[in-house]
C-alpha cells in the first residue's frame, strides 16, 4: 500500500508541475485525468465488486446539475454542490441497489441502463428542474483566494485533485477489509455469504461510494464544459466509454483505470483528424482486442506477467 | 362515445407498434436463447439493415422491401461470421466477455456507418409511407400494417424452422443442453453460427422493415433498438420467441396507453419502467415457465 502511495505522490507532484510545461495541452489533460478518476471510481464496482454497470453516466450528469443550478439559482460555490452532489449520488445509488442488486450478471447491467435513460428522460422533461432539452448555462463562479475556476489551469488542478483522491481511496481500499469483502463478493456470492460477507450490502456499499465519486468528478466536468446539456451528459455513450476505459486498462486493478485513460484519451486525440466525430470506434476496436486476446486488461496482464517471472525467478533460486 | 373510439385506436396504434418491437425483440431472444449471450450490438444490425436499405434504393432504385431478397441473406452471413471470428472464441470465457464482445461489435457498426454515410438522418421515401385506411373507424398505418404481417410471418417460418426440421431440432438441444447436445453428435459450434446467423438476419430484416416509417442515423438509434429489444424480450420472457410477440406488443401499448393518458413526453419511459418491474418481480417474463435466474 505504502509503495503504491508514494508512486502517486510522485505522479501527483510530477502533475503539478505539468501546466508549466506544458500550458496549451490542458484541456486533454484534463479529459484524462476526469476519466482516470471516473473509471477508478466505476472500478470499485465494476472492477473489484465485479458488478458491470452501464449507467455511470447519471452520476456524472448529477454532479453537473447540482453545479450549474446551485450556483445559476441559488448562488451555492461549486464545493458546496458538489458535496451535495455526492450525498445526492450516495442515496440514488442506496435506491438504485437496493431495486437492482438481486439480479445477477447481464440483468444487473441492462437494469442499470433502464434507470439511467429514465433519469435522461426526467432531465430532458422537466425544464423547472434541470432547464430542459437545451440545458444549462454556467455564467458566473466565486473567485475562492482570487483563482478564476474559468481558467483551464484551475480546472486542470481541480481534476488533477479529483483524480489522485479516487486513486488514493482505491489504494486503501485494496488494502482493507472492506476491500477483501468485495472481492470475495466477486468471486463467489454464496462462499462469502457463507463467510459471513453480505453481498448485497458489500455491493450497495461499493456502488454508493462510486456513485458519490464519479458525481464530484461530474461537477468539475460541469466547470469545464460551463454548457451542460442533458443528451450529452446523461448519453449511454458516456456511460460505456467510463466502463470501457476501466476494463481496457484492466479491472480490479489500482492503476488500470488511469492507464486505460491515458491510452483511450491518447489514442483518440491521435485518430481525431481521422475519425472525427467516429471516436468510439477506437474503444470497440481496443474492447475487442481485450476481450479476445488479453481478457485481464493492459494492467492486470502486465501484473500477471511480472508475477509470474518472479515465481520463475525464485524456482530457480 | 368518442372516449371509447380513442381508446380503440390508441390500442390499435399500440399493437401495430408492438409489432414492430416484436419483429426487433425475435432475433435478440433467439440468441439468448441458444447462446447465454445478450448482443448489444443487435439494435445497429437493426440499423444496418436500415442502410441497406437506403444504400439499395440510392445505387439500384429499389423498394425497401424488394431489397429484403438481397439484405436478408446478407444478414445470415454477416452474423455468421462475427460469431466464427468473434463470438465463437468467447463462448467459454466469463459470461460478461460475451456482452463486452458484443458490445464492441456494436460501437464498430454505428461508427463505421457514421464514417460512410456521415451523421445526417437518412431515409427512403416511398409513394405509400404515410398511407392509411381504416377499419371500423380505427386508422392504420399501411407500413405498420406491413411491418406487422412480416412479423407474422417471419414468426411463424421460425416456429417452422425450430419445430419442423432438423436443424431445428438440432438448435432447440443446444439450447437445452449445450453439452447433452454434443453428446448425440450435435456439433454446436455450427449451430451457434446459424443461431447467430438468423438473429442478425432478423434484425435487418426489421431494419428494412422500417425504413419507410423512421430516419436512420448511425449512432443513437442502434442502442435505442437494442434496448427496446431487451425491454421487448424482457417482458415475454428471454429466450422465448413466442413470448416476444406478447412482449412485444404490451410495450407498444403500455408506450401509446402511458403517452395518451398520462405524460406523453414519457413515452420512453414508460417501458423502460414496465421492464424494471418485470426484472424485479417476474425476471422469467410474463409468460416464462422455466425460472433460471442468471
Amino acid at each position: 500500500m505504502t509503495k503504491h502511495l508514494i508512486g502517486l505522490g510522485v505522479l501527483l507532484a510530477v502533475g503539478m508541475a505539468y501546466p508549466a510545461i506544458f500550458p496549451n495541452n490542458l484541456t486533454i489533460a484534463i479529459s484524462v485525468l476526469l476519466f482516470a478518476g471516473w473509471a477508478t471510481s466505476w472500478d470499485l464496482l465494476g472492477g473489484w465488486n465485479g458488478q458491470v454497470s452501464l449507467g455511470h453516466a447519471s452520476f456524472v450528469g448529477l454532479g453537473a446539475y447540482f453545479v450549474a443550478i446551485g450556483e445559476g439559482q441559488f448562488g451555492l460555490a461549486p464545493w458546496w454542490t458538489m458535496a451535495m452532489a455526492a450525498a445526492v449520488a450516495a442515496v440514488l445509488a442506496y435506491f438504485w441497489g437496493w431495486l437492482t442488486f438481486s439480479l445477477r450478471g447481464p440483468y444487473f447491467s441492462l437494469s442499470t441502463i433502464a434507470v439511467a435513460e429514465i433519469l435522461r428522460l426526467v432531465a430532458i422533461n422537466e425544464e423547472w428542474l434541470s432547464g430542459g432539452a437545451t440545458g444549462v448555462f454556467i455564467a458566473t463562479l466565486p473567485e475562492p483566494f482570487g483563482i478564476d475556476l474559468f481558467s483551464r489551469t484551475a480546472q486542470f488542478y481541480m481534476a488533477l485533485a479529483f483524480a489522485t483522491v479516487v486513486i488514493a481511496t482505491v489504494i486503501v481500499i485494496s488494502r482493507v477489509r472492506f476491500g477483501y469483502q468485495l472481492r470475495a463478493v466477486r468471486e463467489d456470492e454464496d462462499s462469502a455469504m457463507a463467510a459471513g460477507i453480505d453481498p448485497t450490502a458489500t455491493k450497495l456499499k461499493a456502488f454508493m461510494l462510486s456513485a458519490a465519486l464519479t458525481s464530484i468528478g461530474g461537477g468539475i466536468y460541469g466547470i469545464v464544459l460551463a454548457f451542460i446539456e442533458p443528451h450529452v451528459i446523461f448519453a449511454l455513450l458516456l456511460s460505456v466509454q467510463i466502463a470501457l476505459t476501466a476494463i481496457i486498462g484492466g479491472r480490479g486493478t489500482i492503476w488500470g483505470p488511469a492507464v486505460g485513460a491515458i491510452v483511450l484519451i491518447g489514442a483518440g486525440e491521435m485518430f481525431r483528424t481521422t475519425f472525427a466525430e467516429a471516436n468510439m470506434l477506437i474503444y470497440g476496436i481496443l474492447i475487442l482486442v481485450v476481450v479476445l486476446f488479453v481478457p485481464r486488461g493492459i494492467v492486470g496482464e502486465l501484473a500477471r506477467r511480472h508475477i509470474r517471472r518472479l515465481y520463475a525467478k525464485r524456482a530457480q533460486g | 362515445m368518442a372516449g371509447l373510439d380513442i381508446f380503440l385506436q390508441n390500442i390499435a396504434n399500440g399493437v401495430l407498434m408492438g409489432g414492430v418491437y416484436a419483429l426487433i425483440g425475435i432475433g435478440l431472444t433467439l440468441v439468448f436463447g441458444v447462446m447465454r449471450t445478450i448482443n448489444f450490438a443487435h439494435g445497429d444490425f437493426v440499423v444496418l439493415g436500415m442502410y441497406s436499405a437506403v444504400l439499395f434504393n440510392a445505387l439500384l432504385g429499389w423498394d425497401p422491401y424488394l431489397s429484403l431478397l438481397l439484405a436478408m441473406p446478407i444478414g445470415f452471413f454477416a452474423g455468421v461470421i462475427v460469431e466464427r471470428f468473434i463470438l465463437s472464441r468467447v463462448i467459454d470465457a466469463p459470461p460478461e466477455s460475451a456482452l463486452l464482445a458484443t458490445l464492441g461489435i456494436s460501437l464498430i457498426i454505428g461508427n463505421a456507418i457514421l464514417l460512410t454515410f456521415g451523421g445526417e438522418p437518412r431515409s427512403v421515401q416511398v409513394s405509400y409511407a404515410s398511407s392509411t385506411f381504416s377499419i371500423a373507424g380505427v386508422n392504420v398505418s399501411m407500413v405498420l400494417l406491413l411491418a406487422g404481417i412480416a412479423t407474422v410471418i417471419m414468426i411463424a417460418a421460425l416456429y417452422a424452422l425450430l419445430n419442423r426440421t432438423e436443424v431445428g431440432r438440432a438448435i432447440r438441444g443446444t439450447a437445452e443442453n449445450r453439452l447433452g447436445a454434443e453428446l448425440v453428435g450435435i456439433d454446436t459450434r455450427r449451430i451457434h453460427s446459424i443461431v447467430f446467423g438468423l438473429g442478425v438476419m432478423l434484425a435487418v430484416m426489421a431494419g428494412v422493415t422500417l425504413i419507410p416509417l423512421l430516419f436512420a442515423t448511425p449512432t443513437n438509434t442502434g442502442a435505442v433498438f437494442t434496448l427496446k429489444a431487451f425491454v421487448v424480450t424482457v417482458l415475454g420472457g428471454l429466450g422465448n420467441v413466442g413470448a416476444a410477440i406478447a412482449g412485444g406488443i404490451l410495450l407498444g401499448v403500455v408506450e401509446v396507453l402511458g403517452a395518451s393518458y398520462f405524460m406523453s413526453e414519457y413515452r420512453e419511459a414508460y417501458g423502460l419502467i414496465a421492464f424494471l418491474l418485470i426484472l424485479l418481480f417476474r425476471p422469467e417474463g410474463l409468460l416464462g415457465r422455466t425460472v433460471k435466474r442468471v
